[in-house]
C-alpha cells in the first residue's frame, strides 16, 4: 500500500466514517495520515494462511474460562 | 514535615505508631498547595476527604487495627478512574462535569486497605495525546524541570509522585501510558501483566491493550501499590480468575540467578536511544551481570513490527469508542487526540484483522524468546525528557515505541530511574517479565534500585518545597 496519501483519499476515509471536515482540517492530517500508511503497510506483510487472530471466539462470554 | 518518604517507610513509622496519617496528609496537603500551582498535577485536591480518609486511619493505627502498608498513605487517581460522587473528566471538555455514582474497583481496592485520597491528577485527554492547551485544564510538567514534558498520559500521577506530593498513584497504560511518565519524571512504574487488575470503571482508550497499574519512587512501592488493586473482578471480561502473586515476598532475592536478555537492537539500532540512556541501560546491564544473573542479548522483531500492531488496534479501539463524539463533536476534543484518533479511520477491517493475526505471532515469538528468560531488558523512552511546547504531534506514530511491544504482548513490564543526563532530566532502563511474573520483574527492579544511587536524588523543587 502506498503511503502516498492525498487530501482527497483522506476526507473520502474521514466521511465514509461519519467525519466531516474542513479542507483546511484535512489537509493538516496529511503527514499523520502518510505515517498510518506505513504502519498500515507494515502490518499488512504477507502472513502464513494458519496465523490466526489474537482475538478469537470463545463460547464461554462470561469468562470462567480464564 | 519536610522530608519526603517512600511508602514502605511511611508505612514502618505508621505501623510503629512513629507518624501520624493526618500529619503526614496535612504535609502532603501543603505540597500540593506550594507546588500544584508550578506543577498542574491535580485537576481536584479532595481535602475534606483525604483527612477524613487520614484520621480513619489514625484511629485504627491508635486501636491497633492498621488494614496493612498502605493504611494511611497519601494517594491521588488519574482522572480517568471513576470515583463516586466526585467528578471525573479524563482532562476533557466532554467529560467537564461527569460525576460517577461509584468507584473503580480498583480505587474501591485501594480505600478498603486504608489509601488516603487526596484527589484526582491530570492525564492526557482520555489517556491519550497531549500535552494539550486547548483543553479546559493546563497539562502537567516536569518536577525535574517545569518547562519540560513529563510524558503522558499518566502525566499528573508522574509529577505528583516525582515531586512528592503523593506517594504513590494510579495509572493506566494503554502504549506506555505508566512507563513513559515513570520514565521521564525519574520514577517507578509498573504495567502490569494484561488481567490482573480490573480496568471496572477506568474509562478505556483500547479495550484489548489497557492496562491498570501503579507509579511510585520506587519499585518496592509499586509492588505494595500493585498487592493491593490486583485481583479478579467479574466486571472485567479481561480480569484473570488466578491467585494473586505475592509481590513482596522475594523483592529483597536479589538479582543472583535470574536469566536476562537485552532487546539491543530495540534501543541501539530500531530507535536509537540518547547516549545518556544508553549509558543508564549499559550501566543496568553490568550491574545485573556483577550481581550474578546471567545476561545475554536476544533477537526479536524490529520493534517497528510490534510498534505498528499496538498503534493500529489502540487508534482503531479509540475511534470505535469515541465514534458518536467524534463524528458530532469533533472540535471539543484537542487537536492531540481528535487528529491522532482519526488516523484509524484509514484502517480497514482488513487491515485490523492482519493486525490481530500478526499480534498472535508476535507474543509467540516472545514467548520462545523468553522460555529460557526471565526479564528483559530494553529502553523505557529515547532519552531525557523534551521542552514541553516542542512535542511534535505525529512522532509518536513514527518512531517505534519502546513500551508498545509489552502492551502487545500482555507481559508486566516496569520502568524505574537509570542515571541522568545532560540537561539534568532522568533518564530510564525497563524490565519485562513473562506474563503473571509480576514479582520478578519487582525483584528485578528493586535489585537494581538498591544498588545505585539514583533513589537519593529529588527534583530540587521538591526538596524546596
Amino acid at each position: 500500500m502506498s503511503t502516498d496519501i492525498t487530501e482527497a483519499e483522506l476526507a473520502a476515509a474521514l466521511a465514509r466514517n461519519g467525519v466531516s471536515l474542513s479542507p483546511e482540517e484535512v489537509r493538516a492530517l496529511l503527514p499523520g495520515a502518510r505515517i498510518m500508511q506505513g504502519l498500515i503497510s507494515r502490518v499488512n506483510a504477507p502472513l502464513p494462511r494458519e496465523a490466526e487472530p489474537a482475538l478469537i471466539f470463545t463460547p464461554n462470554q462470561a469468562g470462567q474460562d480464564r | 514535615m519536610s522530608e519526603i518518604l517512600t511508602i514502605a517507610e511511611a508505612a514502618r513509622r505508621i505501623a510503629a505508631r512513629q507518624l501520624s496519617p493526618v500529619e503526614l496528609t496535612r504535609a502532603h496537603l501543603a505540597r500540593i498547595g506550594a507546588l500544584n500551582g508550578k506543577l498542574d498535577a491535580f485537576l481536584v485536591v479532595t481535602e475534606e476527604r483525604a483527612l477524613a480518609d487520614a484520621r480513619a486511619a489514625e484511629a485504627r493505627q491508635m486501636a491497633g487495627t492498621l488494614r496493612g502498608p498502605l493504611d494511611g498513605i497519601p494517594i491521588a487517581h488519574k482522572d480517568i478512574y471513576n470515583t463516586a460522587n466526585i467528578r471525573t473528566t479524563a482532562h476533557s471538555r466532554l467529560l467537564e462535569h461527569n460525576v460517577p455514582a461509584a468507584d473503580a474497583h480498583t480505587v474501591r481496592l485501594w480505600a478498603e486497605a486504608g489509601a488516603v485520597m487526596l484527589g484526582k491528577l491530570a492525564t492526557h485527554e482520555f489517556a491519550f495525546g497531549g500535552p494539550s492547551w486547548d483543553l479546559p485544564w493546563p497539562p502537567a510538567r516536569n518536577p525535574w524541570n517545569t518547562d519540560h514534558f513529563t510524558a503522558g498520559s499518566s502525566s499528573g500521577t508522574g509529577a505528583a509522585v516525582a515531586a512528592g506530593l503523593i506517594l504513590g498513584g494510579t495509572g493506566s497504560d494503554t502504549g506506555g501510558s505508566i512507563r513513559g511518565p515513570a520514565a521521564l519524571c525519574g520514577i517507578a512504574g509498573i504495567k502490569p501483566t494484561y488481567g490482573l487488575c480490573s480496568r471496572a470503571g477506568i474509562l478505556p482508550l483500547a479495550y484489548t491493550l489497557d492496562h491498570a497499574g501503579p507509579l511510585a519512587w520506587t519499585a518496592e512501592d509499586c509492588a505494595l501499590l500493585l498487592q493491593a488493586m490486583a485481583g479478579h473482578d467479574p466486571a472485567d471480561p479481561a480480569s484473570a480468575n488466578r491467585p494473586v502473586p505475592h509481590l513482596t515476598a522475594d523483592l529483597n532475592k536479589g538479582a543472583r540467578g535470574l536469566r536476562i536478555g537485552v532487546v539491543r537492537h530495540f534501543f541501539e539500532d530500531d530507535h536509537r536511544v540518547s547516549d545518556a540512556t544508553l549509558a543508564g541501560i549499559n550501566a543496568a546491564v553490568d550491574f545485573f551481570r556483577k550481581e550474578g544473573a546471567e545476561v545475554r542479548d536476544i533477537r526479536l522483531s524490529p520493534a517497528l513490527d510490534y510498534h505498528a500492531v499496538g498503534y493500529l488496534i489502540m487508534l482503531t479501539e479509540a475511534f470505535t469508542l469515541h465514534a458518536p463524539w467524534l463524528r458530532t463533536r469533533f472540535r471539543d476534543y484537542a487537536e492531540m487526540f481528535r487528529d491522532r484518533v482519526a488516523m484509524a479511520a484509514l484502517v480497514t477491517g482488513s487491515d485490523i484483522t492482519q493486525a490481530h493475526r500478526r499480534r498472535r505471532l508476535l507474543c509467540q515469538e516472545m514467548a520462545a524468546a523468553m522460555a529460557e528468560l526471565d526479564i528483559l531488558i530494553s529502553a523505557a523512552a529515547p532519552g531525557e525528557a523534551p521542552r514541553i511546547d516542542e512535542v511534535p504531534k505525529w512522532t509518536s506514530m513514527e518512531k517505534p515505541s519502546f513500551t508498545m511491544p509489552f502492551n502487545v504482548t500482555g507481559q508486566p513490564a516496569v520502568s524505574v530511574c537509570a542515571g541522568f543526563g545532560a540537561g539534568g532530566l532522568p533518564v530510564a532502563v525497563q524490565l519485562i517479565g513473562k506474563p503473571f511474573q509480576d514479582a520478578t520483574v519487582l525483584r528485578a527492579a528493586h535489585a537494581f534500585e538498591s544498588g545505585t544511587a539514583h533513589r537519593a536524588r529529588r527534583p530540587a523543587l521538591a526538596m524546596a518545597a
